[in-house]
């Protein structure tokens, strides 16, 4: 009986305290902020989704500096005898890193929106400046260099426009700069190009307030040659009468210096004679008495400082002539219009009439707004 | 007796079903990553972003659900299993996936750069055929001039294509085919007109 007793007892606190003493032992287990790992693990997932490892890679990246800690750390205090660990460490990581997410999520919210905006606009900019370039282009000698640098530019604002499309706007930002580069460096050239030409314009304007004056005084016919607009017009006592599409040489910006140039030059000429019939082979010509004395100055002068070879040997036989109407420069440096204005020029025209050849009738800020 | 011979066999079974519950599925874990490392292999981060993030975090929180476990007196291992191999099938679906969505954008880039060149060779007939104008002639220097651009932007994407940069290439033949296209548009609208004047 005792015995029966004394085996009861055993069992009795043996069962009674083996779960308390489970439940101690559980209790006192440090507990790991699995909460917080949680909350970091998902804002950083949140924050991938909103592409924040494009738009603010820094703190993404660091936020997911930080879990890893968290979780190496969290691995490392594992090892540890049980009761000896200490969770603090990956607690602070995990908010670090839950912090740093979140962060990263706004900016890259707030970057992207801004990126984009940035981008819509200059990518308006852009088509502006191709179609306003295109109109200044049209007639305007380009290099073969200049001219791949604007095809070049264009093609690039075409792929940024397709790399905005797809939401890759990192990449289009790229595109827009190259592209933004390319077309300005062609602009610029054209512009500063203009700028220096257009220097001439007081000059010309002096000319053509005369041609003009002249004609009405004696009430006759004078010809203004327009480059810039490839126009001839045709006056008579000072109001003008015809206007003629011209072609002129494949150089045409600037003044003529030497023979073989291809420029057309710029001055106030006379008609020296008409030719007509097997005498040319332009269906009808006008000569012109290129070089006249302030060409043939201006010329020694040059060979003079060295702006032009000691055996330079200044241009000549320039003409107003027929066979034109191709729509390019091809001349070597005359006028040509097409045969059916050539007969009206050839008849009104006679050995005397004036011929003012200019850059511009207009100034740059016409020509350019127009 | 016999209750100290049930008590010990109780005891071993016990600790037997919990080392059981308590071991840390490493194989499971192992193979779950050699999945995303061939993924990653199949480039499923360029042409798949968004499925291979989600393998990744799916990852990611089955390793935490494994350190929590690590952390308990009592381990189960069982749900993380679970999801380790739920985890595995992702990572290769994903991989499989990207595969193929590389297969199309390289089916892609060879249809568009056949095209391009087509285009091309036409734009280079219609240019023959083109007015010739006061503006008509200096427009023509340009398109010349674009299309040069046009074929060395194709020669850059072939390239490309030839290294397995397919989404690279992409961009670049979408943009050169646009161009191309829409000067093929100007130059026949540009003819169609002449032709209606006459």
């Amino acid at each position: 009986m005792k015995k029966v007793n004394r085996l009861l007892l055993y069992i009795v606190v043996f069962t009674g305290s083996l779960p308390l003493a489970i439940l101690l032992l559980i209790f006192l287990t440090p507990v790991p902020p699995t909460g917080e790992m949680e909350h970091a693990r998902k804002t950083i997932s949140i924050a991938g989704r909103g592409r924040a490892d494009t738009y603010s890679n820094k703190l993404y990246a660091e936020a997911q500096i930080y879990y890893d800690s968290a979780m190496g750390n969290w691995q490392n205090e594992n090892n540890r005898f049980i009761y000896f660990r200490n969770f603090e460490k990956v607690a602070l990581f995990a908010e670090l890193s839950t912090k740093k997410a979140s962060q990263a999520a706004e900016n890259a919210v707030s970057n992207s929106s801004n990126l984009k905006m940035k981008l819509i606009q200059k990518i308006d900019s852009l088509n502006n400046l191709i179609s306003g370039v295109n109109k200044l282009f049209y007639t305007y000698p380009l290099t073969s260099e200049i001219r791949e640098r604007i095809s070049r530019g264009k093609l690039f604002l075409k792929e940024a426009e397709i790399a905005y499309q797809e939401g890759q706007y990192l990449e289009a930002n790229i595109k827009i700069s190259d592209s933004e580069l390319l077309l300005m460096e062609g602009y610029s050239y054209v512009n500063e190009n203009l700028k220096e030409y257009f220097q001439s314009y007081p000059v010309w304007k002096s000319w053509i307030d005369k041609t003009i004056s002249d004609s009405k005084k004696n009430r006759d016919y004078s010809i203004i040659v327009d480059k810039f607009s490839r126009k001839c017009f045709i006056y008579l006592n000072g109001i003008k009468q015809y206007e003629f599409e011209a072609d002129l040489g494949l150089n045409w910006v600037g003044d003529k210096k030497v023979r073989g140039d291809m420029a057309t030059p710029e001055g106030m000429y006379k008609i020296t004679k008409k030719i007509e019939g097997s005498n040319t082979r332009y269906y009808k010509s006008l000569l012109l008495n290129y070089p006249n004395d302030e060409d043939k100055m201006k010329f020694q002068n040059e060979v003079i400082s060295g702006s032009l070879l000691p055996n330079a040997i200044i241009g000549s036989l320039i003409e107003i002539h027929g066979s034109g109407g191709i729509g390019i420069d091809w001349t070597q440096g005359c006028v040509a219009l097409t045969n059916n204005e050539m007969d009206v020029v050839f008849k009104i025209a006679k050995v005397g009439t004036p011929v003012t050849i200019v850059g511009s009738m207009t100034d740059l800020q016409y020509v350019v707004t127009k | 007796m016999r209750n100290k011979v049930l008590m010990g066999l109780s005891i071993i079974a016990m600790v037997a079903v919990l080392s059981g519950c308590g071991k840390k599925p490493q194989v499971k874990i192992d193979a779950a990553n050699a999945a995303i490392e061939a993924a990653k292999t199949a480039e499923a981060p360029v042409y798949l972003p968004d499925e291979f993030a989600a393998v990744q975090d799916s990852m990611n929180a089955v390793m935490a659900e494994v350190t929590t476990q690590q952390s308990k007196l009592f381990k189960n291992f069982g749900p993380a299993k679970i999801k380790l191999d739920s985890a595995l099938t992702q990572a290769n679906k994903v991989a499989a996936d990207a595969v193929v969505k590389k297969v199309e954008v390289q089916k892609e880039v060879e249809t568009l750069i056949t095209e391009i060149k087509t285009v091309i060779e036409e734009n280079k007939s219609l240019m023959t055929k083109a007015p010739r104008g006061k503006e008509g002639a200096a427009v023509l220097e340009q398109i010349k001039s674009e299309m040069t651009t046009i074929e060395g932007s194709v020669a850059e994407a072939k390239v490309m294509f030839d290294n397995g940069s397919f989404m690279e290439a992409l961009n670049k033949v979408k943009a050169g085919k646009e161009r191309a296209d829409s000067i093929n548009a100007e130059l026949k609208e540009a003819i169609a007109k002449v032709k209606a004047r006459r």
